[in-house]
């Protein structure tokens, strides 16, 4: 078959979970769309093993690699997703702002003294 | 190689002089002696050797490069160099037997006798370089000793500030000899002075470069003799330690700007305007400082004033040119370093004895001190040119080259020099007599009370350390004076004396006497200066110098500094702290931009990686 | 068109529908069931390109634990089961043309480099078990101790980070 009919796919793929990354406002969600642009380069290193006829199968190899820390990373992720529904209450990438840049005196804090 | 001895013995004596003190209670001054005797032995040895008619002996032969004309690090020793380190470890060891009672049981008198050695060593070492810039390395360790031993007695604001004003007056000339190296060395291709010397001889310095070398070289030498217009500091050194004023301020350091003068005399005769400048200078010093001498109150004052009159009487002698100016001009530099010397050390036991410096508390000390008016009588006698003293040797053949090139030679620097010189004879004995009646004979002044308090205590003699010395110079002094019958250890011949001349300066010298002596009767025995009426005034405030110095140099730099800290604070320092506005601020512009969102970071990031992929990819196809 | 590329651009299509509706499904559980889908399409994919190891092993981890996890997630954070309008934020529309131009990008870099070429699978390969567990404990073995470390830090992290502060450490 043509090589490209895989590697399109791997394309797409990837498109539609940056999409996913950047447009949507659960943090699950987000997650969800790394997990799909792993697999798509998943995708991309076993066709290109397939083409390549690798002795070393170097891209098959590396695919189980990716799964292995695709598995180790969701799981930290999580953690932290479940840590920052603690001490939020929710879940809203849109609401998390605690990255900016800003003095203290900025960022209004709710009862338990936790920064919003 | 025994030159070398004589640099390097007493340093090695100052460091164990410094370093046993706390050990051993004698160490300072055993050290002292010690170390400047075995350095006068060496001084002895290599005099011997060269006024025995050896040649110039050259030791050493280590050099730096700098890019430029090589440093080296050479000792030459000639007959005039020989002659200035007997001179100097002599006066120097001298002063070291004479400290030992002078100074009892001051607590700083460790360090005082590590920084005499440091100094002989350093006066050793000018009088030996034959490298410019270690000659001037030594010149400048001088000046350093002697400031740190003027301020010897530092908890006493005259002594800092005495101190200070010689270290910078001395400073500020030593910036032109500095710029004066460098241009004899450009001049002679090197650095050396017998290079330098050679190059003299030879004719290969230009009229123009050696004016200019030689009107920088003495500016340097202006400041260390303390001659016009660098002259006032001199007098303000005496706040020190006596034998230190000896030592420095009259046998050696100052005389040191005479020796370079002498040492480079080949420079200075290719430029007859050097020469003029140099026999100006010396004209108007010699008078005025002889002037201040004779109206000021203050016994070390009036030997500091006759110190600078004296060397501008050596300045005259080398100004003319001639072989029998600088042979007549060297004399007197070692004869006035003998009676000089001499002189501090009797005031020193003087004062020691009386308790104060004020000529006008002093009196009728003649019983109670003989040693002290004897060697004393001596030297003034010395000073005032009385045959068959050295000085009056010494004096007369500064006045018969004078003549000879007044009436031979150079007529325009001749006659100056020469009537300068005569008036020079009168005032200097002039003042010798006034000081030394108003010390030794009449009347002990009456007791003064109050915070001035003279010691009324019975007036005794020193101990015998402190007379042992002054009856050694006095000999010196006396013998001397046969001995100088015969300079031939200079290397030169000069005429026997000019009958004509010596005994001209015998009836100035017995006419100014007796003027003096009746003056001082008239005066019911107190203050033979009231001759000069209302004129003296004008001569004990030395002429307003420092005030109109004051008032040119040091407001104006005052007021200069004030406007640079003024300047740097409110115009410069703006631009450091405006920088670190902006830098504010713009950071404060970027920080708006980061908010929090998480999501709009990694956009920016994907757009900014797919874009440089775009670019990449169009640019290699 | 043999019947492998037609079975290949079957399962792209599915895998790329339901990986759309993943992004665009307004229920939570929904779109980790779309990705389920989405995930076990590829895996079919890589049987098809000879990776048999790597499509049960993809099975196995993404489809059995991964996607098991992200439920739990969904679970533990109470996630609505109902529809939600809020899913997709205001930067949907940037989100579309950075995802747009991304995927153009590869797709392009691909057909301009591979545009001609061809994969040919021989009969005998299917990359089983076997063979990739000879390659990958024999050259990549170092990376895959180190692979085991990696997993225990992140074991590790995961239970540190997610532990509830009760009781001060020391009264225990």
């Amino acid at each position: 078959m043509p090589v490209l009919l895989p590697l399109v796919v791997s394309s797409l793929l990837f498109g539609i979970g940056v999409y996913i990354v950047l447009a949507r406002r659960h943090a699950v969600l987000v997650l969800m769309g790394v997990e799909l642009m792993l697999n798509a380069v998943n995708l991309n290193l076993v066709a290109f093993d397939a083409y390549w006829h690798d002795v070393l199968d170097s891209g098959q190899v590396l695919a189980l690699y990716v799964i292995a820390i695709a598995a180790a990373e969701i799981g930290l992720g999580l953690a932290i997703v479940l840590l920052v529904y603690r001490s939020h209450r929710h879940i809203d990438l849109d609401q998390l702002r605690e990255l900016a840049d800003r003095d203290d005196a900025d960022y209004p804090r709710d009862s338990s003294g936790v920064a919003s | 190689m025994t030159a070398f001895a004589v640099i390097v013995l007493p340093i090695i004596a100052a460091i164990s002089a410094v370093g046993a003190a706390h050990r051993w209670e004698r160490a300072a001054p055993a050290f002292g002696i010690g170390g400047t005797a075995a350095a006068w032995a060496a001084a002895v040895a290599v005099g011997v050797q060269q006024w025995g008619g050896a040649d110039p002996s050259v030791v050493g032969d280590g050099y730096v490069d700098t890019g430029g004309f090589p440093i080296s690090f050479v000792l030459r020793v000639d007959q005039l160099s020989a002659s200035m380190l007997v001179l100097a470890t002599s006066v120097a060891l001298l002063v070291q037997v004479y400290s030992v009672g002078y100074l009892r049981g001051d607590p700083r008198y460790p360090s005082y006798v590590a920084f005499v050695c440091l100094f002989t060593s350093a006066m050793a070492l000018v009088v030996t370089a034959d490298d410019l810039f270690v000659l001037l390395v030594g010149w400048e360790v001088m000046g350093a000793c002697s400031y740190l031993l003027i301020g010897h007695h530092w908890e006493l604001e005259p002594a800092r500030a005495g101190a200070v004003k010689a270290f910078v007056m001395t400073r500020v000339g030593d910036l032109g000899l500095l710029v004066g190296i460098f241009v004899l060395g450009k001049a002679a291709e090197t650095y050396r002075v017998s290079g330098v010397i050679e190059a003299a001889l030879a004719g290969e310095i230009g009229t123009g470069t050696a004016t200019t070398a030689c009107l920088l070289v003495l500016c340097g030498v202006v400041g260390k003799s303390a001659q016009f217009p660098l002259h006032t500091w001199l007098p303000d050194a005496m706040p020190g330690p006596t034998p230190i004023s000896a030592l420095i301020h009259a046998a050696t350091m100052v005389a040191a700007g005479v020796f370079l003068v002498a040492r480079l005399l080949p420079v200075f005769v290719l430029s007859d305007v050097a020469l003029g400048v140099l026999s100006a200078v010396a004209v108007v010093t010699m008078l005025g400082a002889s002037l201040f001498a004779l109206a000021a109150d203050d016994l070390k004052r009036v030997l500091a004033w006759s110190t600078v009159s004296q060397l501008a009487l050596m300045f005259g002698a080398l100004s003319l040119g001639t072989v029998d100016g600088y042979a007549a001009g060297v004399l007197h530099l070692l004869s006035h370093g003998v009676f000089k010397a001499l002189l501090f050390l009797a005031a020193g036991s003087v004062i020691h004895a009386v308790g104060t410096q004020r000529l006008s508390s002093m009196g009728g000390l003649r019983r109670a001190m003989p040693w002290t008016f004897a060697t004393m009588t001596v030297g003034f006698a010395a000073l005032a040119g009385v045959p068959p003293l050295v000085g009056f040797f010494s004096k007369d053949a500064v006045l018969a080259a004078a003549v000879d090139a007044a009436f031979h030679g150079e007529a325009g620097r001749g006659w100056p020099v020469l009537v300068a010189a005569l008036l020079t004879t009168v005032l200097t004995t002039a003042y010798c007599v006034r000081a030394w009646l108003m010390v030794f004979l009449g009347a002990r002044a009456g007791q003064v009370t109050g915070p001035d308090a003279v010691v009324v205590a019975p007036v005794h003699e020193s101990p015998p350390e402190m007379v042992g010395p002054l009856g050694v110079l006095a000999a010196l002094g006396v013998l001397g004076g046969v001995a100088v019958l015969r300079p031939t250890y200079l290397g030169l011949e000069p005429e026997h004396l000019h009958v004509g001349v010596a005994l001209t300066s015998i009836v100035l010298v017995g006419l100014s006497a007796f003027v003096v002596v009746a003056e001082w009767s008239r005066s019911q025995r107190c203050e033979p200066a009231e001759v000069l009426g209302p004129f003296r005034t004008v001569l004990a405030r030395e002429a307003s110098y420092d005030t109109l110095l004051d008032h040119a140099v040091v407001r104006p730099t005052w007021r200069l500094s004030r406007l640079t800290a003024v300047v740097e604070s409110d115009v410069v320092e703006p631009y450091p702290r405006g920088a670190d506005t902006g830098a504010g601020w713009a950071s404060r512009l970027l920080r708006w931009f980061h908010d929090g969102d998480v999501q709009r970071y990694v956009t920016v990031i994907v757009l900014g990686a797919v874009s440089v992929a775009v670019v990449v990819g169009m640019v290699r196809p | 068109m043999n019947g492998v590329e037609v079975l290949v651009v079957g399962l792209g299509v599915v895998a790329v529908g339901s990986a759309l509706l993943v992004a665009t499904s307004s229920h939570l559980v929904h779109c980790a069931l779309w990705l389920v889908v989405t995930l076990g399409s590829l895996a079919g994919i890589y049987l098809l390109l000879a990776a048999e190891f790597v499509a049960w092993v993809q099975v196995l981890i993404y489809l059995g634990a991964v996607v098991v996890l992200l439920l739990f997630a969904l679970m533990l954070t109470r996630a609505p089961t109902g529809p939600l309008d809020d899913l997709t934020g205001p930067s949907r529309v940037v989100g579309v043309v950075v995802g747009a131009a991304t995927a153009a990008v590869l797709v392009t870099t691909f057909a301009l480099g591979f545009g001609d070429a061809r994969i040919d699978i021989g009969p005998g390969d299917i990359g089983s078990a076997g063979a990739v567990g000879a390659t990958l404990f024999g050259s990549w073995v170092l990376a895959f101790e180190v692979l085991s470390v990696v997993l225990l830090a992140a074991l590790i992290g995961a239970i540190v980070i997610s532990r509830r502060p009760e009781t001060p450490v020391g009264e225990r």
